[in-house]
This record gives structure tokens, sequence and C-alpha cells, in this order.
């Protein structure tokens, strides 16, 4: 049975294509404003590179924020849901999962059959989150894919105090203005990020083996502060950004 | 239903009903913000009780007396002082509860020209045995107070007959929980808040008979309604003026069927001794209803009854709706979280002001809460 997984996120939308349990391929574009034109595009992407037709795939389940505007998805489920099928699937012995995204971040509980005993998500603020880092990056003028290289050699991470992203942007600025290391900047904020997700993270209570997802995965920085902070070690798969878009995909061979 | 379309069209613009009650009957206007008001005496003195909401406008006048760190509903309701939007009030009633709302009180004092003021001093433990005659003599100094504002004497016969007819409204409202609770197609959640809503706004006598006029309908149709397949929810908290949480909800595949609301079940819970001495009655109910979290029965009296709820009511989570910067019901949290766990009842907690979180959010929330349940 062949099914695909649309994953329309606030930053960037993700599609998988997954066959009887192997996972054929997988895609990630920028939404951008339309998100429903980003789920057409970034599907239509994926068949294509593929080589695969529309009537080759039986079902399709959407997920993330922009969900309900695949009008083509036979279901949907909330990214929550989606997470947990796709981490439990790439690792059925995984029991927690922190998922950081582009808007969210989430801490996810699981039991020993992949199925979400508890949650807790962050709520209105963008503190410990992309949209974070993105505003921080533009700040440093450092790539936001370089920020985890950078951060590793740091050796005296700064004072992030400002919980608010708007505060610690001007926060940041008066590093930059004081002359304090780019790298010890970057540390600093990867910091910063790790204590408010661990603090959430906390209302749960998270139980080992713990996996990372969500497109901040990507930045080895945060998963590294993460780890120390929460004093756990992270499974980071390759699959981390595209692990909801996944999770949609097996969850659609159950429909 | 003619009486729910008019109910809701009260609860959407209650400053314009209440002016034109005022002026149809020139009855006082006296408004309360808590359910330890003793309402009972206010409409036994022939004037008409009314709840006061915080503004659903940005908080700005509000902000030069209270920090932020005081709840959006303290805030609300001096923003709408202040803003002038209750020149129908005559008088306005402060019963001692937490921290926040007795600060209001003096603030009010201190800047609120116009309108009578009166604290009402009510014990901090209910649970002591001198508890029933400080709040009888607390009630009776009330009764004393505000009969002299109004300038009439407050007799016990005409106690008597507000009791009953808040014995009225009390049931009636009970009976329409348990309608919805066995069957809650027959009224959605949002019309179910404008009820309840109403309650706390209108002429009592007009909502007696509305209320029962909907409740005749709801049990004439309700035959008729199938049971849909919906998990069952209770919500707890302090207040909850958003109706949109109950669509959100019903949208995620849920439904409340329960509460323990102070504009809930907790304003409407317990009946008065319609035989015994009236103030007496009106104070045996406060000793005998769960407490506000800003008042001391039995240390864990309000965990007991939450557990208690869920299971009459045969609800399989709990929605915590608290509002932010709430302290008595945030210092509770713990404990009643501890307490639902031990039950092994899911819940989950809704921190909110007087916007609600960005929908997208509270749907994925609320969803993913459903579904695991």
């Amino acid at each position: 049975m062949r099914t695909a997984g649309i994953d329309i996120g606030s930053i960037t939308a993700k599609a998988a294509i997954v066959e009887d349990g192997k996972i054929l391929g997988t895609k990630v574009i920028f939404t951008g404003y339309n998100a429903e034109a980003a789920g057409t595009k970034v599907y239509e992407e994926l068949l294509r590179e593929k080589s695969l037709d529309k009537s080759a795939v039986e079902k399709i389940v959407s997920t993330g924020y922009g969900r309900n505007s695949v009008n083509f998805a036979d279901k949907s489920f909330t990214e929550i849901m989606c997470h947990a099928a796709g981490a439990y699937h790439l690792d059925k012995k995984v029991r927690s999962i922190i998922d950081i995204g582009g808007q969210d971040s989430k801490a996810i509980l699981l039991d020993e059959h992949g199925k979400v005993k508890n949650f807790v998500m962050n709520d209105k603020c963008a503190a410990g989150t992309g949209r974070f880092l993105e505003v921080m990056a533009r700040a440093l003028e450092v790539d936001l894919d370089e920020f985890g290289e950078i951060s590793v050699k740091s050796e005296k991470p700064s004072k992030i105090s400002s919980l608010c992203t708007v505060f610690a942007e001007s926060e940041v600025i008066s590093l930059i203005a004081r002359g304090e290391k780019r790298k010890d900047i970057i540390a600093g904020i990867h910091e910063s990020i790790a204590s408010r997700v661990a603090s959430m993270s906390a209302r749960i209570g998270l139980i080992e083996p713990l996996m990372i997802t969500g497109g901040v995965a990507r930045n080895s920085g945060v998963v590294k502060a993460l780890g120390k902070k929460l004093n756990m070690k992270i499974e980071v798969l390759p699959y981390a950004q595209v692990t909801g878009a996944i999770g949609a995909a097996f969850l659609a061979t159950t429909l | 239903m003619k009486e729910l379309t008019e109910i809701k069209n009260i609860v959407s613009n209650p400053y314009a009903y209440i002016r034109k009650c005022k002026k149809q009957t020139g009855k006082k206007v006296v408004g309360y913000c808590c359910s330890y008001a003793p309402e009972e005496i206010i409409w036994a003195a022939g004037a008409m009780p009314v709840r006061l909401f915080s503004a659903n406008e940005n908080i700005h006048l509000a902000d030069t007396h209270l920090q932020s760190y005081c709840c959006s509903l303290v805030r609300g309701i001096l923003e709408e002082a202040l803003a002038d939007r209750l020149d129908f009030l005559d008088g306005v009633i402060f019963p001692h509860t937490c921290d926040s709302f007795q600060r209001l009180s003096d603030i009010w004092r201190l800047n609120i020209k116009g309108p009578f003021h009166l604290d009402v001093v009510l014990p901090v433990k209910l649970d002591t045995p001198s508890a029933l005659q400080y709040l009888r003599d607390a009630l009776e100094k009330f009764k004393n107070d505000l009969g002299g504002k109004l300038g009439r004497e407050i007799t016990n016969a005409m106690l008597a007959d507000s009791i009953r007819t808040y014995n009225k409204i009390r049931r009636l409202i009970g009976k329409l929980y348990e309608l919805r609770c066995e069957n809650p197609q027959i009224i959605s959640g949002a019309d179910f808040h404008a009820v309840i809503k109403a309650a706390m706004i209108m002429d009592k006598n007009d909502f007696l008979e509305a209320l029962s006029q909907i409740i005749t309908q709801l049990e004439k149709d309700g035959a008729q309604k199938t049971k849909a397949k919906v998990k069952k929810l209770v919500l707890s908290g302090s207040v909850c003026s958003h109706p949109d949480i109950y669509n959100i909800i019903e949208n995620a595949g849920g439904v409340v069927v329960w509460d323990d609301l102070c504009t809930g079940y907790r304003y409407f819970e317990g009946l008065m001794a319609e035989n015994s001495r009236p103030l007496e009655a009106i104070a045996e109910r406060y000793l005998n209803r769960v407490v506000c979290p800003a008042k001391h029965m039995q240390l864990k009296g309000r965990g007991e009854n939450l557990v208690r709820l869920v299971k009459n009511s045969g609800a399989e989570g709990v929605v915590f709706l608290l509002l932010k910067f709430c302290d008595p019901h945030a210092f509770d949290f713990p404990y009643l979280k501890g307490m639902l766990e031990e039950a092994s009842i899911p819940c989950m907690l809704l921190d909110v002001e007087t916007e609600l979180p960005s929908e997208g959010q509270l749907q994925t929330r609320f969803e993913t809460f459903i579904q695991i349940l």
C-alpha cells in the first residue's frame, strides 16, 4: 500500500510517501503566504521526483497548522499525533519526543505501542522556536545553517536572560555592541532555547529514549545544549524535519 | 426557540438590556463580581443584581492602577468602570475573596465616583465551628447596610420570597446541566454558555420564565435528537467568558458536559432551606457549597469534588481553564492534577487572558487531547 503525508508548517511544507512500511521519498519547501498552494506544490514535486502518478497513492493524511487547507487529503491529524507516529515508525523504542518547529515547540510522551500518553505545547510566545532562531540569525548576520557549527566552538556561552523574542533580540544587539564573540552569543541563544524547552518538558516528565524532531533538530547547537540541560541522550535522525509528514503517511495506512 | 434567541441577544449586549430594564422597572442596579456575593439579599431588596465581567477591549486605563500580574478579570472590570461603561450602576458590592478583588474594592472606592460601595467581609475558613455564626452576622450587617443605601427595610418575608425565586432558578439550571450531560446534542455549548451568563445578568423573574420555557422545549426536542458519540469533558476553573472554547472543543470531537466554574455550576450549586430563618439559609448554602480556592474548606475538598464531577457526569477528561495570574487557582492546580492522575483521569491546562490564544494552536491542543482520551 502506498500512502502520503503532507505537513504544512508555519515556515516549511513537507511531504512524504511511504510504501509497505518503507519511506519512498520526502520533500521540503517554504510554505510562504499560501498554505493551500504550498501543500499542492510540495506533493506534486515529490511525485515528479519519484516519477509517480497521483493515482499511484491510495490515501493521504495532512497535518501541521495548515492541515485543513490541504483539500486533497483524506483526513487530517494534529502534528502531535503525526510526530508521534513518525518517530515511532522510525524507532520503535522511542518514549519521548521534543518537536521544535517554526512557531511551536512541543514535548510528547509515548507508551510502548507508540500511542500518545501526554503532551505539552508552548503557548502564544515564539521563544524556544525556529522563528526565534531566524530573528537572531538576522541580528547576527549569520546563515542559520551555520549556527550549530559555530556555537560548538564556544567555550563561554553568553547569558541571554530575556524570554521574549523581541527583548532577547535587543539583548543580543547589546552583546554585539559590547564585543562579545559571535560563537558565544550563538551558544548563549541555544542555551536559552534549551532551557525554555526543558522547563516546558518538565511539566510532563520526559523518559528515555528521547528523539528530537522538527526543523530545529537540524541545528546541532540546540540539540547539544538541550541534551546538556536535560542530562539525556537525544536521538537525531536525518528525517527529523520530515518526521511529521512521515507519521502522517503512516497514519494514512490505517484509514 | 424564541426565548433562546432573546437570551443570546441580551448576552451579546448586556449593558443595553440592563439600561432598558432599569428604565422600565425603576429598579436600582447593584453590581457584583463573584459568586460569594449574596445576591438573594439584593434581589430581596427590590434591586437588580448584575454580575460584572471583564472588558473585551484592550485594557489600558486600568493599567495605571493595577500591575500586569493581576488577573485580566480584575483589570478588565476596573477598565469597564474607568471607561464609564458602567454608568447604570447604583451600587457595587465586593465580597471578601482573593487579594486582587480586595484591592479592586479599594481602588474602586478611591477612583469611581457615583455608585455606593459595600464590602461584605466573609470568613476565610468555612469549616470552623464559628463560621456559620460569623457568616450569618456578616450577612446581617450587609442586609442592614444595603437597606440603608437603598432606603428601605429588608424584611424576612422579602428574603424568603427571594430565596424561593433563586431556588427555582437553581433547580432548573441543575435540570439543564443534567439534560445536556445526558444528551449533549440538545443544545450547543455556546447556547448553553449564553443561558448561564444570562442568569447573572437578567431580571430574575424574566430569566426564570424564559428558562422554564427553554427547558420544556429542550425536553420535548431531546427525545428526537440522537446521541452522537463524543468525548465528554469537565471544565474546571474560575470564570469562562469565552463561548468560543465550547465551539472549539465541539469541533475537535468533544463536548463540555459539566464544570466547577464560578460562572457555572458553582454559581448554581446547592439550594437554600425555605423553612428556616432566611439569613441562616443563605449562610448555610455557602458552607455546603464547594469552595472557591480563595476560601478554605477541608484540605482536598475541591479535588474530591472534581473527581466526583468527572465520575458522575461520565466525562473522560478535564480541561483546566485558568486565568493567567489568578494565584488561588494556580496554587491549587498541582494538587488537583495529582488527584486526577491518581484516579486515571487525563487533564489539560489552558492559561487564558481576555483574549484566547490563536485558534490554530487551540485547535491542535484540543484535537490531540480528545484523540488521546
